[in-house]
């Protein structure tokens, strides 16, 4: 007895091992769903200019999370299965070569140039070949490539994450002159772009978009609730082969998949979760926590972990930080959401104050809570009020909407804001307020210490 | 790892929730980590030193995890460096000339380094964390930065790396805006309970002190504050300031241990000086202790009010000269009033108010103030800036003898400008034509006025 459990305890701790992997991203899972057809042209795409060199260029478009990378990161792995070994670091000349750029990290041409030339590895001085155009760069790293006493140089596989990004570089020559390779058939090469715009082609200015070939691959979230919930079923099952546990335990453990799944509080979440937004990654982030549960004592999923996670989901993680805030802060809440149901879209700390101490002064003789309801003075309250501007549930208004364009967020603290406004003092910043009406009543209704008075006021 | 448990839990009370789940996320060290963790809470629910007590215990070598406050590492490039010198256990000293790991001035440098970091070291399958404390301040780096810290597992080729976030602000306010990651797995740190105050703060508890009796003192102070403040870490700097005053009067025999509501009315002026001026940190802690040691109850009861009232006066730090206090005086009502009014408040030898009751333009005020709920008024909406003339205008009106002609008025306004307490609106190389916004506080200018005995409260318009 002792011995069987230590070896199921070994077993789960694998497959806690195999079931993170895949919920997190980091391992492939077994099959893709409803990828095929996106997966079969990727894969002739690439697998074309391997075998028969043909310059190729591709486009990956579809909504984030929908499996896009994966489709590429499968056919890639069926070509190396196919075609053998592909780092180039073997003693044997490399059939292909695979480059991989992604527009979060390559920000500019010279340092996407940089890299392909390391990722080809070329141990060669860069700074030199930086010198001259990009283009003059790029063949001279191309024919580098060339192994002695051969003619033709070996496929390159150019894989572009995020090719929205790379199309913002300016003049985009990164873009004109891998295009322009593959159009003129003196290197094979394929480039597959990947990205998430729909619009994308409109980003191309016409010298690329000519050397394009215009060949856009479709990948589509789901299409079926069922599909969607195969993929949690996928990362979930463990495979007695390829995770490494044993046969019996792997079944007992897919049965016991198969139950959490079908329960109705998880089938119903993942439900929504496929009617609002199709996304894989957060229908896996839903099952991390119980994953994370499994070891030797607990062996099997636990549909309570499950619900414990789906109920945090839920929650409004805003709602949450402002469940406990003090009293005081509760009121500056309450007197903003006046203000606002008042017709003021903007306003300072002074205004506030000013109503709130206009509502205690009126409402101070009707309760007599004893102490509850004591005014506080001034700098009490802004200091109160400052606690909300730090959680960002007021936010100072910049006077002029233009700021709106760079993705800046702004720091969050009152001093914040443009220069005009940095002139006054802190006090008379406009702010505003992060929450709305409806959930300012919320948040009063759920919380017991309210006294009745605010509770009545926050309700008008 | 439940020793490890145990000793977290029991060093942090009421965490026992976020300690369990962070613990079960970070398994073994071989495990697979989650691509990013986003630790959020309000301020002073123990975040940073539960996720940095974590961290030592849970790697003790301390090479598998990186704390980088983003406050201090500015640059996306001492974020990058600070991070491989922790990874690789490299410290700067004057042996390697203070010389960091490896120069990181960009993402494909970094992604780059800790790829060949970690297989030259052969830990590429080690979990490895970056812990990144106000990570809200990421969101200024740069659109990519955040997107590609929480993607850093994918362009690294897969290594086992985490980026732990931790930040006072909700994941709602970071959401890239083009979508490019995945939402992070979550902890919140909510408030302490009253429960899981009294908990943490039982810690405090000196040691020849019974503990029920300081307790019973933290829940009184606790019920006396919590209505305007939860946040443990001024309570906790409240007991400790108050607590000695609090049991004082058993050193000096005036009461006992048992009469707590005694001991409560005796400290009660402490109370009501430390709900203000110590909570405000108007007077620091060792002003505090030394003022408050001055007096106690039992020799002078008086004397506690006293030494309070001394506390409190000492703010009347704005000694400036005579003339000046006029000159602040004018910017403020030159601020605050409308210049249309003018003439009827500062024409010379006119009553205000009298003028005001004669002309019979209080009921179109009142009419309009009615109609905007009076929350318009320029005392709610602030200063607003004004020419320089006008304020001059004011002050040889306000200020009843005529001026000394050996003033210099000018140079009076230029100094009370790098005071910061008139601020300059108006370009900074104009010469004519100065435009200036008064900084001053209704309170702080009230205490001027007083102190030149001039009423400012006639001259004010639209103020309550």
């Amino acid at each position: 007895m002792p011995s069987q459990m230590s070896i199921s305890g070994a077993d789960a701790c694998r497959a806690r091992r195999a079931v993170l992997g895949r919920l997190y991203g980091r391992a492939p899972l077994p099959e893709l769903v409803g990828l095929d057809s996106p997966l079969d042209l990727v894969f002739s795409l690439l697998s074309r200019t391997v075998t028969s060199a043909e310059g190729n260029t591709g486009l990956l478009i579809g909504p984030r999370g929908c499996g896009k990378s994966a489709v590429v990161q499968r056919a890639l792995g069926m070509l190396e299965a196919k075609h053998g070994h592909t780092a180039p670091a073997s003693a044997s000349t490399p059939k292909y070569h695979v480059v991989r750029l992604s527009g979060f990290v390559h920000t500019t041409d010279r340092i996407a140039l940089r890299d392909i030339a390391r990722q080809l590895l070329i141990e060669q001085d860069l700074e030199n070949i930086l010198i001259g155009s990009f283009a003059d760069a790029f063949t001279y790293i191309l024919n580098l490539l060339r192994s002695s006493g051969e003619e033709a140089v070996p496929p390159v596989l150019f894989i572009l994450e995020e090719f929205d990004l790379l199309a913002q570089h300016p003049k985009q020559s990164l873009l004109y002159t891998l295009f322009d390779i593959a159009q003129s058939q003196q290197t094979p090469i394929a480039v597959l772009g990947i990205t998430a715009r729909i619009d994308v082609m409109d980003l191309l200015e016409k010298r690329v978009k000519s050397r394009f070939s215009h060949r856009q691959i479709y990948v589509q979230c789901p299409q079926k609730k069922h599909d969607f919930v195969e993929i949690a079923r996928l990362a979930l099952h463990v495979d007695s082969a390829s995770d490494g546990v044993a046969e019996g335990f792997a079944q007992q453990f897919n049965t016991q998949v198969d139950e959490v799944l079908a329960a109705e509080s998880v089938a119903r979440y993942m439900e929504q979760i496929f009617d609002f937004g199709k996304d894989a990654r957060q229908l896996l982030n839903l099952f991390v926590a119980a994953a994370c549960q499994l070891s030797a004592q607990v062996q099997f999923l636990q549909l309570a972990c499950v619900e414990a996670s789906i109920a945090r989901d839920v929650a409004s993680a805003k709602m949450q930080v402002l469940s406990s805030v003090s009293l005081l802060e509760l009121s500056l809440i309450i007197s903003m959401k006046s203000l606002v149901q008042g017709g003021s879209s903007k306003y300072n700390f002074e205004m506030v104050y000013n109503e709130y101490k206009t509502f205690m002064s009126r409402h101070l003789l009707v309760a007599s809570a004893g102490g509850a309801m004591k005014v506080y003075k001034k700098p009490v309250a802004l200091k109160a009020f400052e606690t909300l501007v730090e959680l960002e549930i007021v936010r100072p208004v910049a006077t002029s909407v233009a700021a709106d364009g760079g993705g800046s967020y702004g720091r969050n603290d009152l001093l914040a804001g443009s220069a005009q406004a940095a002139r006054a003092p802190k006090e008379y910043r406009m702010v505003q307020l992060m929450i709305e009406p409806g959930q300012v009543v919320e948040l009063v209704l759920d919380r017991v210490d309210v006294p009745a008075v605010i509770r009545r006021w926050a309700q008008q | 790892m439940s020793t490890l448990c145990d000793r977290l839990l029991t060093k942090f009370p009421g965490r026992n929730d976020q300690i369990e789940r962070l613990l079960s996320l970070l398994g073994e060290p071989e495990d697979p980590a989650p691509p990013c963790v986003f630790v959020y809470g309000p301020s002073a629910t123990g975040k940073t030193s539960v996720i940095r007590d974590l961290f030592s215990l849970y790697d003790t070598s301390g090479s598998h995890y990186a704390y980088i406050n983003s406050v201090e590492c500015f640059t996306t490039r001492l974020l990058f460096e600070r991070t491989l010198n922790a990874w690789a256990g490299h410290v700067p000293c004057a042996e390697n000339r203070f010389s960091n790991y490896a120069k990181c001035d960009n993402l494909v440098d970094f992604v780059n380094t800790v790829r060949d970091l970690l297989v030259s070291s052969g830990k590429q399958h080690e979990a490895h964390y970056m812990v990144i404390d106000q990570a809200e301040r990421l969101r200024d780096r740069g659109p990519m930065l955040l997107t590609s810290l929480l993607r850093l597992p994918e362009l690294t080729g897969g290594a086992n790396i985490s980026v732990v976030l931790i930040s006072n602000v909700v994941w709602d306010k970071f959401r890239p805006r083009h979508g490019g990651a995945a939402d992070p797995l979550s902890i919140f740190f909510p408030y302490y309970t009253k429960q899981q105050i009294l908990q943490v703060l039982a810690k405090d508890c000196p040691s020849d002190e019974p503990q029920p009796f300081f307790l019973t003192f933290v829940d009184a102070v606790y019920e006396v504050f919590h209505r305007n403040c939860v946040d443990l870490n001024e309570l906790r700097h409240l007991v400790a300031m108050l607590y000695p005053k609090f049991v004082q009067p058993v050193f000096e025999h005036q009461a006992t241990r048992n009469e707590f509501a005694r001991l409560f009315k005796l400290c009660q002026p402490y109370f009501a000086a430390a709900s203000e001026r110590l909570y405000l940190r108007e007077i620091s802690t060792s002003e505090w202790q030394k003022y408050s040691a001055v007096a106690s109850a039992k020799n002078n009861p008086e004397d506690v009010a006293t030494s309070i009232y001394h506390m409190a006066e000492n703010s009347d730090g704005m000694d400036l000269p005579h003339y000046t206090k006029f000159l602040l005086i004018s910017a403020y009502l030159a601020s605050y009033n409308p210049s249309r009014l003018d003439v009827q408040y500062f024409a010379r030898g006119k009553d205000p108010s009298q003028k005001r009751k004669r002309k019979g333009g209080g009921a179109s005020a009142a009419a309009s103030e009615d109609a905007l709920g009076g929350k318009d008024r320029q005392q709610l909406l602030g200063p607003k800036s004004f020419a320089i003339e006008r304020m001059l205008a004011i002050f040889y009106s306000v200020i009843a003898e005529p001026v000394d002609s050996t003033v210099d008025v000018q140079t009076q306004i230029a100094s009370l400008i790098t005071l910061r307490l008139l601020t300059k609106t108006s370009a900074g190389d104009r010469l004519d034509g100065i435009k200036c916004k008064c900084n001053v506080s209704l309170d702080a200018i009230r205490a001027i006025s007083r102190s030149v005995r001039f009423e400012i409260d006639r001259f004010l318009y639209n103020f309550t």
